[in-house]
């Protein structure tokens, strides 16, 4: 074996994020790991390359017990990653960018010796068969060629295992072929891929193995040979169905629709929903997916190039934030604390944010006004904080995320966006969240909640829209659904 | 030790207002009679006025958390404006709104740059004061301009009410008139707002372009309005007349934000920061310290207050 783990255990806040996971590599194999979101695998890839500690468990590399606690020392032992997002410097040209974070070679008196970094670099890339223009910075490479730039620089030193995260997300079919062609010359060679991807198809092509991992611990190691896709989705999920939707709520009638948008950036390709009054919609996707960019769209944050957002039967033409919250619509975002809040002012300043004029008097803000319904809002929401001039920063997450929720309910909307609304939340802030989006959605407000926790949502939601690769598919109702079904919508390409 | 830890925190919070005060303590006790006298303090509130006004406006843009290096050529470029026009025999208050119209289309401009293309503030007004001064110029033939100078022009910059400066009173007015903006009103909110979180702004439906502009039009109309007094007061205007307030400005500013516990730009701080420039720098000349080494004691305070804030917000997180 050349990598084995054995009982890797990682906690954050008191929460397993991994948990007795016994993994291995052999030498020259491609490994394939799957599983749901926030099953582990970034966290996995993250201790094997030192970002993270290990809480407990040996790392067994070549036989021999080591410590693994800086990328550097995790280099040394020949494990490389390529990441999703590319680890280059635009400006830098090939050459410079083989050479991040290796000497440079040196004549004699101390000036680099260019010739022969070119020569070195130009030898790695034709045993892997890559063929990249070194003159060029990496900035006018197409997403291929950064890709085989990164590898090539992973292969300048002894690289035993290269792992990559999600390779071919922003790469056409073709350009994967040209990918997967490497990978096999690696193997080769002997070189161990660890591959991590949510495209099922990539994996059982490639590999030869495939570790399943599920709520932070191992459901299995398995020969890519002997399985089929569909027994390994069932390995990944516990088949969960949703059992405690407690929807007495009648659903009403359209509220929100989107028809056939596109973002400008091409992250939402042709998205189309429906939201019924008293409805709580859930939007579950892969990583990658397009859930925040779905969202972002529609509530005018992300450019649209195409489609349209229809409240209440009103065309919302070029939607912007402003519109979209006068007319109903708020967005709660992912990102508590670089968008949603401004960390620097106190709870009353937060909550009333996006409703000034409603406070305002020929421009000078009526702050008593203001002192008197955020104080309502901090008990009916719960908020513990030491009263409305606290500043937000000091307050803890879930309080924060309460704040997220009062200044959106301060302008009354009928259709609450709420993205990862329970992330990094307690339980009892995140069982109160669930309750206040069923509240709202009796009181007749139209709700759309994304998670990446599919858990969650089939927990919350009364029917759910399957997002892949930034389209719509299918759409299920809640009913005896199995988190099974939903994963196999996911997966099918 | 409850002690300790009790000027610990006013010294934390208060501190700029207490080196303030420690500064004038000193100054009183080595020349009783020239410094600590009613005519001099009067005297002093004449010298930070025109400070005062133009570090309202640097205020306004900082707050945004965007930077206008061109306030000084701004300042400068209203005075001969406004000057010119005093000398051709134009009626005083067309002299003075005129350059003040025009500053504030410039700072338009400026803020239309930064917020249209992305780009820093820093660099775009740097070179915007650049094209102001050579503007300037050419507008001056490069003289001081003092001949024939009405004395309606003059008037606001010498003139006394109730033995005040009109100066003083105008610097009163407007620090008072934007200390309420910056403090009540939903633009002021708007403004921090943006210099806050420019993301959660926006998602907030908040116009951060539109905020940013009238932020930096503002600056560049009180920039002028600086220039037109300084003329009005020296009954003369020089093309590089104002060019030294741009730093005088930004130190008032920066000593400001040290003022209150949350190190934002602010009206009041900066009014406290411009005024312990102005005494410390009236003080030094009672005493007979040299100019150079005003500038290294001006600089050093400076650096110091910055200091000091990196330090108070870094205990923060």
């Amino acid at each position: 074996m050349l990598l084995d783990t054995r009982k890797i255990c990682k906690q954050f806040n008191g929460v397993y994020a991994l948990k007795d996971v016994d993994f291995s590599i052999k030498e020259g194999e491609v490994h394939g790991l799957v599983g749901e979101n926030g099953a582990g695998k970034s966290t996995l890839i993250k201790i094997l390359t030192g970002v993270y500690s290990h809480d407990s468990g040996e790392i067994i590399w070549e036989g021999k017990s080591v410590q693994i606690d800086n990328p550097r020392q995790s280099k040394a032992l020949g494990i490389n990653v390529i990441h999703q997002d590319r680890q280059l410097i635009p400006s830098f040209n090939g050459v410079e960018n083989a050479y991040l974070g290796l000497d440079y070679e040196k004549k004699p008196g101390g000036l680099v010796d260019w010739t022969k970094m070119k020569k070195n670099v130009n030898r790695v890339m034709k045993e892997l068969g890559i063929q990249i223009d070194l003159s060029l910075p990496a900035s006018l490479l197409s997403p291929p060629q950064q890709t085989l730039l990164e590898i090539c620089r992973s292969m300048m030193t002894t690289c035993k295992l290269l792992i990559l995260d999600e390779p071919t997300a922003s790469l056409t079919d073709k350009e994967t072929e040209i990918l997967f062609e490497i990978i096999n010359r690696l193997k080769k060679q002997g070189t161990s891929i660890l591959y991590v991807t949510h495209r099922m198809e990539e994996v059982f092509r490639l590999t030869d193995r495939i570790t399943i991992l599920k709520n932070g611990q191992m459901a299995g190691t398995v020969n890519s040979k002997e399985m089929t896709k569909d027994k390994v989705i069932s390995m990944m999920t516990d088949n969960w169905t949703s059992s405690n939707i407690v929807s007495n709520s009648k659903v009403g009638n359209v509220v929100l629709s989107v028809e056939h948008i596109s973002s400008k950036d091409n992250i939402v390709k042709d998205a189309s929903l429906k939201v019924h009054a008293g409805e709580i919609l859930g939007i579950f996707g892969l990583g990658g997916s397009g859930r925040t960019e779905l969202l972002e769209s529609i509530y005018g944050f992300r450019p649209i190039c195409e489609g349209n957002v229809i409240i209440n039967g009103k065309n919302l033409t070029e939607v912007t934030p402003q519109k979209a919250i006068q007319n109903g619509i708020v967005l709660i975002c992912e990102d508590r604390r670089g968008m949603a809040l401004i960390t620097s002012f106190s709870v009353r300043k937060n909550i009333t944010l996006s409703v000034l004029p409603q406070y305002t008097r020929k421009g000078v803000l009526d702050e008593k006004k203001e002192v008197e319904d955020v104080k309502d809002k901090i008990k009916i929401l719960n908020i513990k904080t030491n009263g409305s001039e606290q500043t937000v920063s000091e307050l803890s997450g879930g309080n924060q995320q309460k704040v997220v929720f009062a200044k959106a309910l301060e302008s009354n909307p009928k259709v609450l966006l709420c993205d990862e609304p329970t992330q990094a939340v307690d339980v009892k802030t995140r069982y109160e969240i669930h309750k206040l989006l069923r509240t709202q959605a009796d009181e007749g407000n139209a709700i759309i909640f994304v998670s990446s926790d599919l858990k969650e949502v089939l927990e919350v939601a009364d029917s759910i829209q399957i997002l892949s690769h930034g389209k719509t598919k299918d759409l299920f109702k809640n009913e005896g659904l199995t988190s099974e079904q939903v994963l196999k919508c996911c997966y099918a390409d | 030790m409850e002690k300790n830890k009790k000027i610990a925190s006013v010294m934390k919070n208060y501190g700029t207002v207490v080196a303030g005060i420690v500064i004038i303590i000193i100054f009183s006790i080595l020349k009783p009679q020239a410094f600590f006298t009613v005519s001099n303090l009067i005297n002093i509130t004449r010298q930070i006025s025109l400070l005062v006004v133009i570090a309202i406006g640097a205020t306004l843009v900082m707050s945004v958390d965007e930077f206008d290096l061109s306030v000084g050529a701004l300042a400068s470029l209203g005075g001969i404006i406004g000057a010119k026009m005093a000398v051709s025999g134009i009626p005083t208050i067309l002299c003075i709104c005129t350059p003040i119209v025009i500053c504030f289309l410039i700072g338009l401009i400026n803020g239309w740059i930064v917020t249209k293309f992305n780009v820093l503030s820093f660099i775009t007004t740097l070179a915007m004061s650049t094209i102001l001064a050579g503007f300037t110029f050419w507008l001056s033939g490069g003289a001081t301009i003092f001949e024939n100078v009405p004395k309606s022009f003059t008037y606001l910059g010498s003139a006394s009410f109730l033995g005040l400066p009109l100066l003083s009173i105008i610097m009163i007015l407007l620090t008072i008139v934007f200390w309420f903006i910056m403090k009540h009103t939903a633009f002021g909110r708007r403004l921090y707002a943006i210099g806050g979180n420019v993301m959660a702004s926006k998602v907030s439906g908040i116009n951060v372009v539109k905020n940013k502009n009238l932020a930096f039009a503002i600056c560049g109309a009180l920039s002028a309005l600086t220039g037109v007094l300084l003329a009005s007061r020296l009954g003369s205007a020089h093309p590089t007349g104002g060019d030294g307030y741009f730093l005088q400005s930004y130190a008032a500013a920066f000593i400001g934000r040290t003022v209150i516990k949350e190190g934002v730009p602010n009206i009041i701080g900066t009014f406290i920061g411009a005024a312990i420039l102005g005494i410390l720098a009236n003080g030094l000349t009672i005493m007979q310290v040299p100019s150079y080494l005003q500038d290294v004691l001006t600089g050093c305070i400076i650096i110091l207050s910055v200091v000091a804030q990196k330090i108070g917000s870094g205990e923060k997180q």
